[in-house]
């Protein structure tokens, strides 16, 4: 008797923990809106990562708001992003979102059999009638934030942060190099990987290590766990970028500028059109011509940066708005 | 190279310290699965506490406190309830993660934070409180466990109860000490993890330095000095995957961060014989009538 007690104690236990991780952890009131438009969101990790499933999630917020539509969210991944997508197709939702090139090929497939729901991936490259991509074209700050870095370094080493070794990483790192070698030619760029979005200590680890072979321009992808690069930069006394979001406030003295992705008013257009009935599967780049990326100082090192450096970042910032620099980006 | 031995020893920390606590827990007989999620409560409650009362030290108390709260926890189902160890340690870590995930988000917001509030300070230059206190608790430990009439009956409690009982102690209350001294540590470990080190929260940013811990104790053959030994030679290979990396080498990233597992896994081969396992480890003990 005592024995199964403790079993069912074990269970209740274990049902109250999945609190997160469910579909319900979208927030409860949005249910109450009227249900002519539903939006889903589908991110790879935690939509609390102050980063990349952060800003979707802070998209998804936004198209609530705007358009008054139902929305959901959940984290998947792997297999059961083609199960999050059925679910979301029967119960009605007019626009399922996937924010990752992960989620494009199952999309495809999942469209298919619900030809009156819209599938879209933050990037990925195929197509289908109701099914297509958005690409932020991130790289394009990364690499502003390389010709920062390679124009200032004193020591001719500068390090990239990487939480896993997955292609949009990659890619927005690429950029990094291709603007710190433009820069400067032959500048060391150490890369580095954790494994792992959630680790704070390890990113503050393999931080330490970069810098103790010479690297003093450290960017990151670390999302979640980008306080560990900024606060082991604090502690060595080098510079910090800020990815995904406007991080130049996490540290203050320490992140020189941000390469960020506006993501609000592309969520709300790319909803905006299916809401319409426009939509046609297609693969559309979000970049900083349409103003969906930026490099953004941080006022407080403003006078950290010198003029020539600065200047140079704003010609590169025109040029590539004007499509006279294209910088590199993987497709994936 | 003095530095180099700090940092080993500060990021080695957390998972010996929870290695060192899971060495007492089992070697009087109970396994707790559910220390990856002890570790993640005490850092969410380290790093709430330190940064609403600005201090390190009470972020360290309630971190300890929080982690001592969920060792009772799963005392009263293990030993007084008699469940199966795996699964009340199982459900501990899916409500740990489950748990902080909710009150992160409540208190954070949704779309979270970069979260920096106050670290452990340091002792002089360089040295951290709680690596030092694991090497201290390493001497501690392995006299108790090994020089006391007290660790002789502990010990016994993991290989045969009714000895135990025979001889006039009681089985489970020994058990019972072992997991809070369990909960301790693990709440050290997660309390170092959050302010010694990081000085923020992620969800899961634990990212199962528990069961490295686990796997530590078996490593080590449940005796302190090699679980000591193991989570040292383990961090070291953590932190030398991390130079091998910033030196440029142009191999994949994923063959440095497998590093550490494939070395642990190496050495297991060699020392992996023998039955050093405690005879009772995982099993319930019903008092004889």
């Amino acid at each position: 008797m005592k024995r199964q007690l403790g079993f069912i104690l074990a269970a209740v236990l274990f049902v109250a923990g999945c609190g997160p991780t469910s579909p319900s952890s979208s927030s409860p009131d949005s249910a109450k809106k009227n249900g002519d438009f539903k939006v889903a969101l589908l991110t790879p990790g935690p939509v609390s990562d102050a980063g990349w499933s952060a800003l979707a999630y802070r998209g998804l917020q936004a198209i609530e708001k705007e358009l008054g539509a139902e929305v959901n969210n959940q984290q998947a991944s792997d297999a059961q992003i083609r199960d999050a997508m059925r679910s979301y197709a029967q119960k009605g939702y007019n626009l399922v979102i996937g924010h990752g090139y992960e989620y494009n090929a199952p999309g495809i497939e999942v469209a298919k059999d619900f030809p009156n729901t819209v599938f879209v991936s933050s990037s990925g490259g195929e197509t289908a009638k109701n099914a297509g991509a958005f690409r932020f074209a991130l790289e394009q700050g990364f690499y502003l934030a390389g010709l920062t870095a390679g124009s200032m370094t004193k020591s001719g080493t500068v390090a990239m942060i990487g939480g896993p070794d997955v292609p949009s990483i990659a890619s927005t790192f690429k950029a990094f190099r291709a603007g710190a070698t433009a820069a400067k030619p032959g500048i060391k760029v150490i890369e580095s990987y954790t494994g792992s979005n959630d680790d704070i200590a390890k990113a503050n680890q393999a931080t330490l290590a970069a810098i103790g072979q010479g690297a003093d321009f450290v960017i990151h992808q670390a999302n979640a766990a980008a306080q560990g690069v900024f606060d082991a930069c604090k502690e060595k006394g080098v510079m910090a970028f800020g990815a995904n979001f406007d991080q130049n406030s996490a540290a203050p003295d320490t992140v020189l500028a941000s390469a960020v992705i506006v993501a609000d008013p592309a969520f709300v257009d790319l909803a905006k059109q299916v809401k319409a009935g426009t939509y046609t599967g297609h693969v559309e780049t979000y970049d900083m011509a349409k103003g969906a990326i930026d490099f953004v100082w941080n006022p407080k090192l403003a006078d950290k940066v010198p003029s020539d450096v600065k200047a140079k970042v704003e010609a590169a910032m025109a040029d590539i708005k004007s499509g006279k620099l294209a910088v590199p980006m993987d497709k994936f | 190279m003095i530095d180099a031995v700090v940092n080993l020893l500060r990021f080695a920390a957390p998972v010996g310290l929870a290695a060192t606590g899971e060495t007492v827990g089992q070697k009087a007989g109970v396994i707790n699965i559910g220390l990856e999620g002890m570790m993640l409560v005490s850092s969410y409650a380290g790093v709430v506490a330190s940064q609403s009362s600005g201090s390190p030290w009470f972020g360290l108390l309630v971190a300890v406190m929080a982690s001592v709260v969920l060792a009772v926890v799963q005392g009263f189902f293990t030993i007084s309830l008699q469940a199966d160890q795996v699964v009340a340690g199982t459900a501990i870590n899916l409500f740990a993660l489950g748990l902080t995930g909710t009150l992160y988000r409540a208190r954070f917001g949704a779309s979270g934070q970069l979260l920096s509030v106050p670290k452990i300070p340091r002792l002089g230059p360089g040295f951290d409180a709680l690596p030092l206190f694991w090497i201290a608790s390493l001497v501690v430990v392995s006299w108790a466990l090994y020089r006391t009439k007290w660790g002789l009956a502990l010990r016994a409690s993991g290989e045969f109860p009714p000895a135990v009982e025979a001889a006039g102690y009681s089985p489970n209350a020994l058990r019972w000490q072992a997991v809070l001294i369990g909960g301790l540590f693990a709440g050290l470990a997660g309390a170092h993890l959050a302010l010694g080190i990081s000085g923020s929260f992620a969800e899961n940013m634990t990212v199962g330095r528990g069961f490295v811990a686990l796997a530590m104790v078996t490593f080590g053959r449940w005796k302190p000095v090699w679980v000591f030994a193991a989570s040292l030679l383990i961090g070291y290979a953590d932190s030398l995957q991390f130079e091998l990396q910033a030196l440029n080498i142009g191999l994949p990233p994923q063959f440095f961060i497998a590093l550490p597992y494939a070395l642990a896994l190496a050495v297991l081969v060699f020392v992996g014989k023998g039955t050093a396992v405690p005879a009772a480890l995982g099993q319930p003990y019903r008092r004889q009538r």
